[in-house]
């Protein structure tokens, strides 16, 4: 049985003339144990995808089965719970609170479960130490580095057991080395049987992923299963393909699928003017 | 367990914004000390006020001339008819009343008591006869006071003020004032007089006592302003009012121009006027509270905007909208607590002034200030609900955009 399963998915955001599809009867199943990298353009309904998920969103049509329980409609109260006890999140810009300390940060989740303070710190600093920040517990967010910072906040992620790691771009503020870091821990996650799912940019970091799904103007175009260690067939053509892209842009996370799908969304002239109104990736992306 | 984690979150929210934390609660603190400074004033001018009455004694009559004469001097004198005074025919039908066992006239001498270089503005001069001290229950600390055949002498007994402010000394025995060009020598001073603000009697630590005879003389007739009674047996106070009133209204051709309080009905009359100011003035100090308990909603809904990231983030790690909810509900109680705590401090330090720099004692007593800080608390609580409302209902997604 998948841990996860969307059938018919879509969320439109606006009404009348003004309504943006941001998903459109997307079926997505995924079964537990799975690293699924999660591509596709700006504006294409990835965040969509993973908020809806990570139950932060609900859809407007469509059901979704998570854990052989329907969730589609929970209410608020309720999917808070459920985003308690079985998804973590990691955010591109880590969102720590900055009144907290690391390790006060880790243990929030734990907070809201009822759990007492010792046994919340406790267990937040066992995590911290798998994550190789045990000697940063008491420090501040704004005292730590990008890549230390998400770290953390992956630690967060992990601190209730979650049966998924929803990342969404998680080394999109990060150079190259942090990176690194923070895909060698989401590894040693799935490594360990936990169910990711990460949205990125760079195709360089799918070689992590068990699984590929492309993304495009709200829709699942692709879905492949990939070999760990290596970057899909597809996208190491389209790689070919592009061959202007410098090592800088890969150090930026400048993505392959930017450069390789732009000239799609002008087919989609169904979609409002919202959808494509997605900046040009490479000006967005390319912080350097 | 969560309430505990909800209150080290609210301090440490306030911490970090010390200074609007501070002014947040300064609505609150001024509202509460306000109230609780006005309820300890009032409660404290009743106990001196209750106090000053059961010394005197719960069977205490005061007669006095006038209809609706108010229960406290200094209120009744504007309402009292001051013009009308008692004669002696008056008090002779009051002594021969049955059942009366002290009868003490007061008779007011108009003029200023002077001495060669100094006198007494605020003075007043009474005659009375020998069984003052018994009547009012308080001693002659020096000298002695006259006896009944002393009434024709020209003798005085002094309030404690008067020594001082007329003689400039404690014991001025022997010395001698003079009232309307006739000289009085001072035979005893009397001990302090309790007094107190709103008190039923005269201040007496101003008075000047002389015999009631030798005021007649100097006045040429008598102006009785008051004559105290106490009865026999105490258990039938009612009755000999009752009867003091019938004997009375004969003598006035069935009249009833005068006024017979009994002690009780003293205390009841003072009661009711201090609950009656105190309570309007704590009302209008507890708009005080209700404009803090509004600053307090503005600065959380500020505080609510200003942190919706947070929000947006507690909320994606699991929080319920419960638990936003409570989280600012319990920030903002804790700030108007904390205010209500401080304003406390802060009345008892305003009371603590009052003692030193006037007459009154305020009277804090415990059940008000449970009910002060209780109630900063419920303000607090109140008005942080709908900012807390507004936190709470904040979409995860979008509070997790907001930068
Ligand atoms: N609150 C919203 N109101 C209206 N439209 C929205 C809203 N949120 C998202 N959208 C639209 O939904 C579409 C999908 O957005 P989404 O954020 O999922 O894209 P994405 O694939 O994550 O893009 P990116 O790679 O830039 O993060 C976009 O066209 C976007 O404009
Ligand atoms: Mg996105």
């Amino acid at each position: 049985m998948p841990i996860i399963n969307l059938q018919d998915v879509s969320k439109l955001y606006g009404f009348g003339d003004a309504t943006t599809v941001a998903l459109e009867e997307v079926n997505l199943s995924i079964e537990r144990g799975e690293f699924v990298a999660v591509m596709g353009p700006s504006g294409s309904g990835k965040s969509t995808l993973m908020n809806i998920i990570g139950l932060l969103d609900r859809p407007t049509h469509g059901s979704y089965v998570l854990n052989g329980r329907s969730v589609s409609r929970l209410r608020s109260n309720q999917r808070a719970k459920v985003r308690r006890d079985t998804v973590g999140f990691v955010f591109q810009s880590f969102n720590l609170l900055p009144k907290l300390t690391v390790l006060e940060n880790v243990a929030l989740p734990l907070a809201y479960k009822g759990m007492t303070q010792t046994r919340r710190l406790k267990q937040a600093a066992a995590v911290l130490e798998r994550v190789g920040l045990s000697d940063r517990e008491y420090f501040y967010p704004k005292q730590l580095s990008g890549g230390q910072a998400q770290r953390a906040a992956i630690a967060r992620a992990l601190v209730n057991n979650p049966q998924i790691i929803i990342a969404d771009e998680p080394t999109g503020n990060l150079d190259s080395a942090a990176s690194r870091l923070v895909m060698e821990l989401l590894s040693d996650i799935h490594a360990m049987g936990g169910t990711i799912l990460m949205v990125t940019h760079n195709p360089e970091l799918t070689r992590f992923a068990s699984r590929v799904v492309f993304m495009h103007d709200g829709d699942i175009v692709g879905d492949k299963q990939s070999t760990i260690g290596q970057v899909p067939k597809s996208l190491r053509k389209r790689m070919y393909y592009l061959p202007k892209l410098t090592e800088e842009d890969r150090i930026a996370g400048v993505s392959a699928m930017m450069k390789a799908f732009p000239d799609k969304e002008a087919k989609s002239s169904k979609r409002t003017t919202k959808a494509r109104k997605a900046k040009k990736p490479s000006t967005r992306k390319a912080k350097k | 367990m969560r309430l505990k984690a909800n209150i080290k979150m609210a301090f440490a929210s306030i911490r970090s914004a010390r200074w609007r934390s501070f002014l947040t609660m300064l609505g609150i603190i001024v509202g509460v000390a306000s109230v609780v400074v006005t309820i300890s004033l009032g409660e404290g001018v009743r106990q001196q006020v209750e106090g000053q009455i059961k010394q005197l004694g719960s069977d205490l009559i005061i007669v006095k001339p006038g209809k609706n004469v108010g229960a406290s001097s200094s209120l009744g004198a504007l309402t009292a008819n001051n013009a009308q005074s008692f004669t002696d025919q008056d008090l002779q039908a009051i002594k021969t009343t049955k059942g009366i066992k002290t009868v003490v006239p007061f008779s007011t001498v108009s003029g200023v008591a002077r001495t060669d270089d100094s006198e007494l503005p605020d003075g007043f001069i009474v005659g009375t006869t020998e069984l003052l001290p018994e009547i009012l229950r308080q001693r002659v600390k020096y000298g002695s006071f006259f006896a009944a055949d002393d009434t024709n002498r020209k003798i005085a007994v002094i309030g404690k003020r008067v020594a001082q402010d007329l003689f400039h000394e404690t014991v001025p025995l022997g010395k001698s004032l003079q009232v309307r060009g006739e000289r009085y020598v001072v035979s005893g001073v009397f001990d302090q007089f309790a007094t107190s603000p709103l008190s039923p009697t005269s201040d007496y630590n101003s008075a000047v006592f002389i015999p009631y005879e030798s005021a007649r003389t100097l006045v040429g007739q008598s102006q009785i302003y008051q004559v105290l009674v106490r009865p026999i047996d105490p258990e039938q106070t009612s009755q000999v009012a009752k009867n003091i009133t019938a004997n009375l209204s004969d003598a006035h051709g069935k009249q009833t121009d005068f006024t017979v309080l009994k002690q009780e009905e003293n205390l009841a009359a003072t009661n009711k006027i201090l609950t009656l100011l105190t309570s309007m003035i704590a009302g209008i100090a507890a708009i005080s509270l209700l404009v803090g308990g509004i600053g307090i909603m503005n600065i959380m809904l500020v505080s609510v905007t200003e942190r919706t990231k947070e929000i947006g983030v507690r909320k994606a790690v699991g929080a319920t909208n419960r638990q936003i909810l409570d989280q600012f509900v319990t920030e903002a109680a804790v700030i108007s607590l904390l205010g209500g705590v401080l304003g406390l401090l802060l009345s008892l330090f305003v009371d603590y002034l009052f003692r030193l720099f006037t007459d009154i004692k305020p009277a804090v007593t415990v059940p008000i200030m449970g009910i002060a800080v209780l109630v900063a608390l419920v303000v607090g609580m109140f008005f942080g609900i709908l900012p807390a409302i507004k936190a709470a209902s904040r979409d995860p997604i979008e509070a997790l955009r907001y930068e």
